[in-house]
């Protein structure tokens, strides 16, 4: 394995809100990687630091101590993420409510500068890849939560990504719905041939993934899984 | 609980909650300044009306009464200061030698003046030459006898002998209408016209004169000056006195008439305040409506973020009741603070624009307006908070209200049922039915204490308003559903490859964004009606001023002066001077009417002064003074002369005119060309005006009357002293910005002014507020859509490109409604409210000035919104997401 393959590098990576004796630390200098083709779940509790860390390891948010690097992404400079490779799927909404799933779901790629047109033809393939084809003008209002967040991970197959974050994408859902969601966004990630990392605070999620990190008031606790990566 | 929530509320949500107040704030501003001034303004117009009357009462004692009983008894009366008796005697003519020719008069009026007139009513006489306190003629008087200071005058009274006194001095008698009045008789009753020969003697003079006459031919009159506290508002004034002086009346058992002119002056007064009460109506109202509607608008930008948090306490379970009662603190937290800002912007306001915080109110109506206007903050921030959350608490599910927004392509009701076509219709015949000639919106009967409004004038504008508004709201979600390539191709410069999805979010928001441009649209046309308004209403002032004064200063010459036309150029040598036009002033007979005749250089004339259309009848300024070009002897003459002598166009009328040389009357033919309704110097009552330079050759004089200056509508009082201390007591000099404060018959301009000083000022505010405020507010209730915007790679151009796209729609859609209904609404208003011009406006006066600065700064205040908002997302979008 290349250095090449390695696509997020977070060395001793660290996220503090504040300043003084309010200070909150969300991640201790968390060490973690994520490779090629990789399927990582970071588990945790609510609270424990899971999405700040999914947020550094997306170039969202930038760390108050250590580093983290893109080394097999392409990426405009040393300090800016590689936004257009990465595909990020949150928790919440987060559909434009004005705009209708075949627009929410080109959305990224006309930011990225792709020709309007084009651009809503790949989202209708990602749409229909992903069945929810028939949901092309609706707009975000009259889905239900499942079918939302199978419009943010068609968004996010329409983008091409080479890696994958995923914020608690099934966690406001019902067991039926969740699975589903999960079963899509595997299938999604499959298609692209890129590297997923799930956080979730469901164990059963995280079971269907490879690798299992656990988070832990802020830090990444133990390894498991089939590939042991590092603390 | 209620405490937490409210700590919560303004911890959390200051942003809106001071947003929501400042709309409450400029409605209790409004309201307390404009309701505060026209208490102000009322009490300066019974101020003012008082001071204009010369005498009080005429108290005229009737035959068969002793004039010593009825001056004691008004003497004793209450709030009588000063009491003087005042004889009239009816004369049969007058005489003199002037120039080796004798003059003679028709009947006339001889006055019998006691010492100490002048100093008890100094506004009666203002002397023109020689000296007071003798024997003085009347301006006119003297023109027709040709007589000046130290001539002899023989007065013959029917049935004595003829008496000869020598003149002491000219004096113009400035109120002479109620100087001659029928005392007791109604105005239809009243003579047209005051005598055109009138001597005042002293009083011992007077009664030598009158001694051998009959008691039919001599009158006594008491004038009285009164030193009463009058109420401040000019109806209770007028009702205060009309009632003093009928006590009088039945007080003298018909032994005495009082001529009431300071009753009636008030009766004038009342009706200017009914005016102001109306412009206060029509003008403030749609501004405090307005601010109101700001503040629905602001409030309802959290209305989704509102309901979201009621279903969450719901879920939570709160009981509705007290889901209610949480909103009715945030209603009084926002309408407390709104309404102490407001008056403290008021006070702010008050103190800048006239020098006292209570706009010059006493300090009781000043508190009484403060704490109706602050109800009047709390009663908006009830409607805008409280009945919205009540309306989702009633309506829906706890689902139904997380859900905040949805497919809602079906029109409100009134679109549907098309409530503003109605409106519009509406307005239209309300106008049409108000503005007819014999529609009168104040109705102030003679001698009737009350007046009243026809507030069903009203209806018509403001249908316009409300309906207008409602077809904007209309065609603008229209044009943003229907034109999507379009606004794809405007969007482009601002958005780039982004330019479709822009449109198509501008498309899906068409209904807040409609709400956006019509607030912003009627804020504009409520600055644009209402400076139009203002600045119709000072350029009629100006034209009254002007009609009084003639020019920006008038240069006038003694009676019997025989300067001609070169005497102008030593005037426009004064420094300021621009130009000088002579007009001749004669006197002469129309029949055995004696009427002013004004001489002027038809040319020129229109130079120094405005000769507006509406003075003329039947035919525009221009084409009558090329009438007089064209032809000299053409005549223009009043509509009354028209009338009585039956003239057709082209008819011959002469005039008897006195012939220079010889003093003595002669014939001269004209020819009637047009119908002169007011022109600059000459009286209301009938006058002709003809080609100077044919006076001239027909009368074998070019003397003039009158030089008119301009001096380019600048430093008229500095030019006006200049040529007053040039010209000395030779001359009568009256410069505009003097004139401009004595006329103001009906509303004047110190109270308009001082309104529209208020509107203009909170028209800015409301303008910016309703750009900037609401389009902030709706772009801070979509920070997490451009926060995730911002996740999916959209860069900081990008983001502020979708934001100013959004702006450009609202400022370009309410650019054009509130120019379109501003356009209206001020044609409408000019046209309803005729009754407050004076003299009536042939053309509205459009203040582009103001409505630029206007436009200007709510551009400005729209453009910093978007930027602004766009500038608060440098911050990472995470961070957004998270707080959100």
């Amino acid at each position: 394995m290349t250095s090449a393959d390695v696509l997020v590098d977070a060395r001793d990576a660290a996220r503090t809100y504040g300043r003084g004796p309010t200070a909150v630390v969300a991640v201790h200098g968390a060490t973690f990687q994520v490779r090629a083709g990789d399927r990582t779940a970071v588990v945790g509790p609510s609270g424990s630091g899971k999405s700040t860390l999914l947020h550094l390891l997306a170039g969202l948010e930038r760390p108050s101590g250590g580093r983290v690097s893109w080394p097999g992404l392409d990426t405009p400079s040393a300090e800016s993420a590689p936004i257009h490779q990465i595909g990020v799927v949150f928790q919440g909404p987060s559909l434009i409510p004005a705009l209708d799933v075949v627009e929410n779901t080109a959305l990224p790629l006309v930011l990225a500068g792709v020709p309007e047109g084009q651009a809503q033809r790949r989202a209708q393939a990602s749409l229909h890849d992903l069945g929810i084809a028939g949901l092309a003008r609706r707009l975000p209002e009259e889905l239900s939560g499942g079918q939302a967040q199978r419009v943010a991970i068609a968004r996010v197959l329409t983008q091409s990504p080479r890696l994958v974050l995923a914020d608690e994408p099934s966690g406001h859902l019902d067991r039926a719905t969740a699975d589903h969601v999960i079963d899509v966004l595997i299938s999604a990630v499959d298609m692209l041939g890129a590297a997923l990392v799930v956080t979730t605070h469901d164990h059963a999620v995280a079971r269907r993934l490879a690798i299992r990190r656990e988070m832990h008031e802020g830090r990444l606790i133990a390894p498991h899984g089939t590939q042991g990566p590092q603390s | 609980m209620i405490i937490t929530w409210a700590a919560g509320l303004i911890r959390r949500r200051s942003g809106r909650l001071a947003a929501t107040a400042l709309g409450i704030a400029l409605a209790v501003a409004l309201a307390a300044a404009l309701g505060s001034f026209l208490t102000a303004s009322k009490s300066t117009m019974t101020a003012r009306a008082a001071r204009s009357v010369a005498v009080d009462w005429q108290v005229e004692v009737q035959a068969g009464t002793d004039p010593a009983t009825v001056l004691r008894s008004v003497r004793t009366s209450p709030g009588v200061r000063t009491a003087l008796p005042v004889g009239f005697a009816r004369t049969s003519g007058f005489q003199a030698r002037a120039g080796g020719s004798v003059q003679s008069t028709g009947p006339g009026t001889a006055l019998g003046m006691p010492d100490g007139y002048s100093s008890a009513f100094p506004q009666e006489i203002r002397q023109l030459t020689g000296t007071p306190a003798g024997v003085e003629l009347a301006q006119q008087t003297a023109a027709n006898l040709h007589a000046a200071p130290g001539d002899t005058v023989t007065i013959t009274l029917p049935g004595a002998p003829e008496t000869r006194v020598k003149v002491d001095g000219v004096v113009d008698l400035p109120q002479a209408d109620s100087l001659f009045q029928k005392v007791g008789a109604p105005p239809q009753s009243q003579p047209t016209a005051p005598p055109d020969n009138v001597i005042l003697l002293p009083a011992a003079a007077f009664s030598r004169l009158t001694g051998a006459a009959g008691a039919t031919a001599v009158t006594t009159q008491i004038h009285v000056a009164r030193n009463a506290r009058l109420p401040s508002d000019p109806a209770a004034a007028y009702t205060a006195v009309t009632g003093a002086a009928h006590n009088l009346e039945v007080r003298s058992a018909g032994g005495a008439l009082v001529g009431d002119n300071i009753g009636a002056a008030l009766g004038a007064a009342r009706e200017d305040a009914l005016y102001a009460q109306i412009l206060f109506l029509f003008l403030g109202a749609p501004g405090v409506t307005l601010a109101a509607l700001l503040t629905a608008a602001v409030a309802g930008s959290g209305a989704d973020r509102r309901r979201g948090e009621q279903a969450l306490l719901r879920t939570r379970g709160l009981a509705p009741r007290k889901v209610g009662t949480l909103a009715v603190i945030e209603a009084l937290l926002i309408g407390t603070a709104g309404g102490l800002l407001g008056l403290g912007l008021a006070a702010v306001a008050g103190r800048a624009a006239f020098g006292t915080a209570s706009f010059g109110a006493t300090a009781t109506s000043a508190a009484l307006w403060s704490g109706t206007a602050f109800a009047l903050g709390l009663a908006v921030a009830l409607l805008v908070v409280l009945v919205p959350a009540i309306r989702d608490l009633r309506a829906a599910t706890v689902a139904q209200a997380r859900r905040s927004v949805g497919r809602r392509d079906r029109s409100p009701l009134w679109m549907r049922y098309g409530l503003d076509i109605v409106m519009l219709a509406g307005s239209l015949l309300v106008f049409r039915a108000s503005s007819g000639n014999n529609y009168a919106l104040v109705l102030a009967p003679e001698g009737v204490a009350s007046i009243s409004v026809s507030y069903w004038a009203f209806l018509g504008p403001g249908l316009l308003w409300l309906g207008s508004a409602l077809v904007l709201w209309r065609l603008t979600a229209f044009a943003l559903r229907h034109g999507r390539g379009l606004l794809t191709r405007l969007a482009r410069p601002l958005t780039g490859t982004l330019a479709g999805t822009a449109a198509a979010g501008i498309n899906r928001r068409r209904r807040p964004l409609a709400r956006s441009v019509v607030l912003f649209a009627l804020a504009l046309s409520f600055a644009a009606s209402t400076a139009t308004f203002n600045a119709t209403y000072r350029q009629q002032a100006e034209a009254d001023a002007q009609l009084t004064n003639g020019a920006d200063v008038t240069v006038t010459e003694p009676p019997g002066a025989a300067t001609g036309p070169e005497g102008a150029s030593a005037l426009a040598a004064v420094s300021g001077v621009h130009h000088v036009e002579p007009i001749q002033h004669r006197f002469a007979y129309v029949g055995s009417d004696l009427q002013d005749l004004y001489g002027v250089r038809p040319t020129s004339v229109g130079s120094v002064t405005a000769l507006q259309d509406a003075y003329f009848a039947g035919d525009t300024a221009h084409d009558l003074m090329a009438a007089l070009k064209a032809r000299p002897d053409s005549l223009l003459v009043s509509a009354e002369t028209v009338r009585d002598f039956q003239l057709a166009p082209g008819d011959l009328i002469n005039l008897r005119l006195p012939y220079a040389r010889t003093g003595a009357l002669r014939t001269v033919p004209f020819h009637f060309a047009g119908v002169v309704k007011e022109f600059p110097t000459a009286p209301k009552d009938s006058f002709l005006v003809a080609n100077a330079a044919y006076v001239a050759k027909s009368t074998g004089s070019a003397a003039v009357g009158a030089f008119l200056v301009d001096t380019g509508g600048t430093h008229q009082k500095q030019v006006g002293d200049r040529l007053r201390s040039q010209l000395g007591t030779t001359a009568t000099v009256t410069d505009i910005t003097r004139t401009r404060n004595a006329v103001g018959s009906s509303l004047t301009s110190v109270d308009l002014s001082g309104l529209t000083r208020i509107e203009l000022f909170f028209a800015v505010l409301l303008a910016a507020g309703a750009g900037g405020i609401v389009l902030v507010l709706g772009l801070a209730e979509r920070r997490r859509t451009f926060a995730i915007t911002t996740v999916l790679g959209a860069g900081r151009r990008q983001v502020r490109g979708l934001m100013l796209s959004e702006a450009a729609v609202t400022a370009a859609g309410g650019l054009l409604g509130g120019a379109l209904i501003g356009w209206a609404l001020s044609q409408m208003l000019v046209k309803v409210l005729t009754g407050v011009f004076d003299p009536p406006p042939s053309a509205v006066a459009v203040p582009w000035a103001y409505l630029a600065l206007t436009g200007g700064v709510a551009l400005a205040a729209i453009a910093s919104a978007a930027l602004g908002s766009a500038r608060s997302f440098s911050r990472p979008a995470v961070e957004e997401l998270r707080e959100l």
